[in-house]
């Protein structure tokens, strides 16, 4: 898994690059550590390159969630693979979190 | 102990055996999905397959063996008339998969817990738990 970030329209993306799984969440919640410490007020996920998520990197998804919301900051899903959105449809957590279908649109319309 | 497998049993079942140490998790997977190969199982099956066994065999090392290093999940997987079956087991006391709180129910949907045997139950065709609660079935039909 690999992580990188950019800044666009005054927004953070975050690219990540890779599997969410068990082994790998950890590195993923350490990435977004220092944005949430620093309170970043919006954060764009581009999930373009990532093939494959397991209820870990569900959970570890809800956690930046829930540490964002604690500050008043909002997260956006972006880039789905259709097999990774089903996991979120399935488990629900479409409801949970603001999924938009590409990056372009998640920044754009992120105010 | 070291990663153990052992190819094809005389009843035509391979056993996979590892240690309870999440790093093999997906040593499980590929081994199955190796074997699968020549089934011609498509992008979104396979898929769904390894996300299964990696969940029950995480299952198995973290709550049933508490990652006791030396405590086994064992593995066996056979394919019959286009049906993978898989049975995953653990060494511990067992659970009752109908205690597992619905994680997709509002107040749970935040808890990070019972995802993985939802997604199971969701994602294969059939699961079965035996009495003790410590090894689970799963089938898939593979076309």
């Amino acid at each position: 898994m690999q992580m990188k970030t950019e800044i666009k329209n005054g927004l953070t993306v975050c690219y990540v690059e890779g599997e969410i799984d068990i082994n790998t969440s950890p590195g993923v919640k350490k990435s977004f550590d220092k944005l949430i410490s620093s309170k970043t007020p919006r954060i764009v996920v581009n999930l373009s390159k990532v093939t494959y998520v397991d209820s870990s990197g569900l959970a570890t998804l809800v956690e930046i969630l829930k540490n964002m919301r604690s500050y008043g900051g909002r997260l956006r899903l972006s880039d789905m693979s259709s097999k990774i959105k089903s996991l979120f449809e399935i488990t629900k957590l479409e409801k949970l979190f603001e999924i938009i279908a590409d990056e372009k649109e998640a920044v754009s319309t992120f105010v | 102990m070291e990663f153990l497998k052992r190819h094809k049993e005389p009843s035509g079942k391979t056993l996979i055996k590892v240690p309870s140490e999440t790093r093999y998790i997906n040593k499980v997977s590929s081994e199955i999905l190796s074997g699968l190969a020549r089934y011609g199982v498509d992008e979104s099956r396979l898929f769904d397959i390894r996300l299964c066994v990696e969940e029950a065999v995480r299952n198995a090392m973290v709550h049933g063996n508490h990652c006791d290093k030396k405590l086994p999940v064992r593995t066996v997987y056979w394919v019959d008339n286009g049906v993978l079956n898989v049975e995953i087991a653990d060494e511990g006391p067992g659970f009752d998969s109908t205690d597992v709180a619905d994680p997709t129910l509002e107040p749970h949907m935040l808890k990070n817990s019972g995802r993985g045997v939802y997604l199971i139950k969701k994602l294969m065709d059939k699961i079965e738990y035996n009495e003790k609660g410590n090894k689970i079935t799963m089938t898939k039909i593979l076309k």
